[in-house]
């Protein structure tokens, strides 16, 4: 929203108040300014010059010399412009003027010819559209005046209000509201532009009648007929000021409506009389699939929500929101009725929302407007359309309808309350005044506050003790508030064990296995899914996703690390990151619960040599990993069928915490590696973090150091090339439990003179007695045992 | 006899004197004065000579061995002197060579800049007191506005502009949604923060994310006030920063607290004096809060006659920006570990 400096300063005396001043001021006790814009302040240093003498310009046809004459100072110019001549009064720029933030008039030659200043049109100096010709003032003007003085309104300057920092102040949609908070903050006096004694003058010589249906909806409807209206272009200072609130120009009616609305708050509207049929407004409920066409064109078919205001012919207005095709001010309209009306805010919100039509009027009414304005802004809009169209008067008197008046609230507090809340020490005396200036009606019974809240702040913003604390708080200043630490009891916090663990995970991965974190987004899309594979539509979707590739929740981390694989090996010959966070799975209760949300932790090893397989380095930070984290049982057990489309199915492995399936260890799948062009191996561990934090944990208990000698073994075992080594250690394993102490497996080897299709498997033993030291007949049975057992299933030794 | 002794000393002192290691000199000390040596071979017919005799060749031959083996340990420190100026020279390295193997480089892992300031942050509070808390990120209407005091089509709900999930919930939009979760879980007196990734939808640019990081915080106990939230507020800001950081608080308003205000941090980037993360205005809005509503309070089950408090949202991702002089929000969620690994 933009606030005019002008209007503010009909309400409040703002001399010896820099706009910067009253911008910071504002921001720390109202609300906050965004942007301070000066309006035509290049009015400033143009001034009116008289044509003293008019020459061609010796090197170029169409432009011409000008000696002008500004009250005695006397310029030199060069014109391009085809419309004047000597004696003509005009607008010079003179030098140093400056035109936006980029165009400065500097003393320059054109053409061979010096030039000190520029003769402007209308629309250079944003005085009209006018670019015909330079502008023509009358032959009477005084010269050497500044243009700022015989045209005052159009010099302004504009505050720019962030509209979300008044969402709760429906008095703050005006200047009105903010006149009253700078005569607050600065103790000065303000004067409300109406002037309610003008009601006297109306007389009801065209009456009509105003009926409301359903008062819960529209509380109240003012409505005046006027006539001897005469439809024109505004007058110059009612344009510089709805340009100046950010509106355009249309004609004095709206003109004037619109800047009722900005001064007061109170949106307005105007019909054409001519076009009512019947002599009765009523404001009613729509009825179903009523329809209606909208001042902008658009047909909408209403429901019994909408508010309507009708004639006898159907609907005319969408109450609160926008005015019907039907009603509309013509170019040739003399009797108009004016409207200023209250609504329910939820009922305009819903409305302007359904056919998405967030006018002015419906972004304030929705703030719940006090039903007080709307008699204030009928008297203000009379005055002003008397005083811009000559002869226009009232043809009836305020019709008000206003079944159930607003009644006026109070609040009880205290001044130690106030304190006691702010934690500051303000005394009595200074709180009275802050609430006074604010016009809070203050009864002060020893401390003991009975506060009368003005109508236009207790529609919906100030209603309990807390409120008042900030109306006493803002204009302090909380900026004036000591800070001060609080006393309460000493103790540790609850610790969050999820969250530690969590933590620990990161820590472990990144300074233990220097895996370097990311952070991807939740959503995923279709496209992504389906170039890996995972088109099954299980994601949880949005409702209003801002783009296809991120239209739902992702189940994995995966599909977003991979993208980051690709993207990174552009930079990177190699790279470990890993990224920890939620993954979202669609509920399917009725009705509709929360998504489940789990916590996975997902690594990737990513290599552009293809040397040694990554996958074992991925398998070795998952062990380590389970080892720190202290997870009591873990298991690894290859897998080649239950995989996703990505995992290579030669090369993955299951995970599990004691029994529960925790995840996989896995290479990124040949056909994943082609699809997104990544030029290397890349392997991957796939954990949910979830079950390792609720998976059994490892109490760390003292073992009595080994005393007795160990005993290493080393055998070469034959077995297909397919067989998994893991066979091999479990049945050596598996022979004595307890003075098995250590398998290894050393090396593979393929090759002359091992068959085809056949490897030796080297494994180191290390056998060990807790109680004694092996005597060699023990050794030898051992040994014989895993010799014994590893040919019982087949594996013999090479 | 005796010459034959100074024949042994004199041998074994060139031999010494030309050794060139000591394996020699040890060679040397077993050819002499080893069990089968000249010397012990020597002292061994000892038996054969007259007492006067005995005495004199036993002192001789015995000052002879021990000038030998002084002889040998001398010569043997020599050796082991320069056997080590030799090894000096030989293990000679490039020690300016970057790396053993350069084509290995070698990177340590990093954590991500959210994660570093979001466990600064938790350490700050938990060493004040607040016990750390967590909530779903897929939230319902109820916890994310409703029982903030954000009922249905009030004007506030577009402040926030809100991702819906097709089962009719949303992604929470502030982890203020955290606040209900606590206060149902907890009783009064207590401090908690919350920690966590928050959703709005907003098209994104360098200074809006349609991701991004907050942590939440409210102390609910007797008598809170306005001032106690700047304390901590100050508190928390001079640890993140290390240093005095020049803050304002101005009036803001967010329906779940009463009264509300915006915290605003002189913009370390610039210094205060205008630039494109501050908007040219020297403030960098940092952070909203302010004592809680009691409707807030009464949705949590909390009695507002008898308990107050105040709660703050910080934004993580804006903390960073100032603390690193980061430009571009955008690239906390780019996956580029070029950004990452800067921190
Ligand atoms: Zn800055």
């Amino acid at each position: 929203m933009w606030l005019s400096l002008n209007i503010l300063s009909k309400m409040v005396d703002v001399r010896g108040l820099s706009p910067e001043e009253i911008a910071l001021r504002l921001t720390m006790s109202s609300a906050e300014i965004e942007g301070i814009e000066y309006m035509n302040y290049h009015l400033k240093s143009v001034i009116t010059a008289k044509i003293t003498k008019k020459l061609p310009h010796p090197n170029a046809d169409k432009l011409t010399l000008c000696d002008l004459d500004a009250g005695g100072e006397t310029y030199r110019v060069v014109c391009g412009a085809p419309n004047h001549r000597e004696g003509d009064i005009v607008a010079l720029a003179t030098v140093g003027t400056k035109f936006g933030d980029e165009f400065v008039i500097k003393k320059t030659k054109i053409r061979g010819e010096e030039s000190s200043g520029m003769l402007c049109s209308e629309k250079e100096l944003g005085l009209s559209d006018d670019h015909s010709g330079i502008m023509i003032l009358p032959p009477s003007t005084k010269t050497g005046v500044p243009l700022s003085e015989l045209y005052p309104d159009y010099v302004d300057v504009r505050f720019e209000i962030d509209n979300k920092s008044i969402t709760h102040r429906p008095d703050l949609w005006s200047h009105t509201g903010f006149a009253r908070e700078i005569a607050a903050i600065f103790g000065r006096e303000f004067t409300s532009v109406v002037n309610y004694s003008l009601e006297k003058e109306f007389t009801n010589t065209e009456p009509f009648n105003v009926r409301i249906d359903n008062p819960k909806a529209a509380p109240r409807y003012c409505g005046l007929a006027m006539k001897n209206i005469t439809i024109a272009e505004s007058p110059a200072w009612l344009k510089a000021a709805v340009t100046s609130i950010g509106m355009r120009p249309i004609n004095n009616i709206v003109d004037i409506t619109n800047y009722v609305m900005s001064e007061i708050g109170e949106p307005m509207h105007a019909f054409d009389r001519r076009k009512l049929r019947g002599n009765e407004i009523i404001v009613r409920m729509a009825s179903n699939s009523e329809s209606l066409t909208t001042l902008d064109g658009q047909d909408h078919t209403l429901i019994a929500e909408d508010i309507v205001i009708a004639d006898g012919g159907g609907a005319i207005a969408l109450a609160g929101v926008m005015g019907g095709g039907n009603s509309e001010i013509e170019p040739d309209t003399t009797d108009i009725i004016l409207e200023a009306a209250n609504f329910n805010p939820v009922n305009i919100r819903k409305t302007s929302g359904r056919y998405a039509l967030r006018t002015e009027a419906a972004i304030r009414f929705e703030k719940a407007l006090d039903p007080g304005l709307c008699k204030a802004a009928i008297i203000r809009c009379y005055d002003l359309i008397r005083q811009v169209v000559p002869g226009s008067e009232a043809a009836s008197v305020i019709i008000d309808a206003y079944p159930d008046a607003f009644q006026s609230k109070t609040v009880a507090t205290s001044t130690s309350f106030i304190r006691a809340k702010l934690g500051q020490q303000i005394d009595d005396g200074r709180i009275i005044e802050i609430l006074t200036a604010l016009d809070f009606n203050v009864k002060n019974d020893n401390g003991a506050l009975t506060i009368g809240i003005p109508d236009y702040r207790a529609t919906k913003d100030v209603s309990i003790p807390d409120d008042i604390v900030e109306e006493v708080g803002r204009i302090f200043g909380y900026d004036n508030i000591t800070p001060q630490s609080p006393f309460v009891p000493c103790a540790p916090p609850s610790i969050n064990a999820k969250r530690q663990f969590e933590r620990l995970t990161k820590d472990i991965l990144a300074r233990n296995h220097n895996y370097t974190e990311v952070s991807n987004y939740s959503f995923v899309g279709e496209a992504l899914l389906s170039k890996i594979g995972l088109n099954e539509g299980l994601e949880l979707k949005l409702r209003n996703p801002l783009s296809t590739e991120q239209d739902r929740l992702r189940r994995s981390l995966i599909p977003n690390l991979i993208e980051n694989i690709e993207l990174n090996q552009r930079y990177n010959e190699s790279f470990r990151i890993f990224e920890m966070g939620r993954v979202y799975f669609k509920n399917r209760q009725e009705p509709a619960a929360l998504a489940r949300e789990t916590t996975r932790v997902t690594g990737v090893l990513f290599r552009k040599k293809t040397d040694t397989p990554l996958f074992y380095d991925a398998k070795t930070t998952v062990i380590d990993l389970f080892q720190q984290l202290k997870i009591k049982t873990m298991r690894l057990t290859p897998e080649q069928n239950d995989l996703p489309p990505y995992a290579h199915p030669a090369r993955a492995m299951r995970v599990y915490a004691g029994k529960a399936n925790t995840g996989l260890i896995f290479d990124l799948h040949p056909k994943i590696r082609e699809a997104f062009e990544i030029k290397g191996q890349a392997a991957i561990f796939d954990l949910d973090l979830d079950i390792l934090f609720s998976a059994e944990k490892e109490i760390t208990r003292f073992v009595e150091l080994q005393k007795f000698p160990e005993v290493p073994f080393e055998i070469s075992v034959l077995a297909d090339r397919f067989t998994y080594s893991s066979e091999i250690r479990d049945i050596i394993t598996a022979s004595d439990k307890e003075r098995v102490r250590n398998v290894d497996v050393v090396s593979i080897y393929e090759g002359e003179p091992i068959p085809k299709g056949m490897k030796s498997v080297s494994i180191r033993i290390v056998f060990c007695d807790r109680e004694k030291t092996l005597a060699p007949q023990d050794i030898e049975s051992l040994q014989k045992k895993v010799i014994g057992d590893l040919a019982a299933k087949g594996f013999n030794l090479r | 006899m005796e010459q034959k002794l100074d024949e042994i000393q004199s041998k074994a002192a060139s031999q010494i004197a030309a050794a060139r290691s000591i394996e020699e000199l040890e060679n040397i000390r077993v050819k002499v004065l080893g069990r089968k040596g000249d010397l012990t071979g020597i002292l061994r017919t000892l038996g054969e000579l007259s007492p006067e005799e005995r005495s004199r060749i036993g002192q001789k031959s015995n000052a002879i061995k021990d000038d030998i083996e002084s002889r040998i340990e001398k010569r043997k420190s020599e050796l082991l002197e320069s056997k080590i100026n030799s090894l000096l020279q030989e293990e000679w390295i490039d020690v300016t060579l970057p790396h053993a193997d350069s084509r290995k480089q070698f990177v340590r892992g990093h954590l991500h800049p959210l994660s570093q300031i979001q466990y600064e942050i938790e350490d700050i509070f938990t060493s004040m007191g607040f016990e750390v808390l967590d909530g779903p990120e897929v939230e319902t209407d109820y916890y994310n506005f409703e029982a903030l005091n954000i009922p249905q089509h009030h004007p506030a709900r577009d402040m926030q502009d809100t991702f819906w999930t097709e089962d009719g919930n949303l992604l929470r939009t502030h982890t203020s949604a955290i606040q209900i979760r606590g206060m149902e879980r907890l009783t009064p007196p207590f401090r908690v923060i919350g920690p966590g990734r928050v959703f709005r939808y907003e098209a994104t640019d360098a200074s809006h994310e349609n991701t991004f990081y907050q942590v939440e915080g409210m102390m609910v106990d007797k008598n809170i006030s306005v001032a106690h939230l700047i304390y901590f507020m100050k508190v928390l800001l001079k640890e993140i920063f290390r240093r005095d950081v020049k803050i304002r608080l101005r009036p803001g308003y967010f329906p779940f607290v009463e009264p509300g205000f915006e915290l605003d941090i002189n913009c370390l980037i610039c210094g205060g004096s205008g630039c494109s993360v501050c908007k040219n205005s020297g403030w960098v809005e940092l952070l909203p809060c302010g004592l809680v509503h009691p409707n807030v309070l009464r949705y949590g089950g909390i009695n507002p006659d008898e308990w107050s408090g105040f709660a703050f949202g910080l934004g993580m991702n804006r903390l960073i920006m100032m603390r690193y002089g980061i430009n571009d929000i955008r690239h906390f969620l780019s996956g580029d570990i070029r950004f990452l690994y800067q921190f």
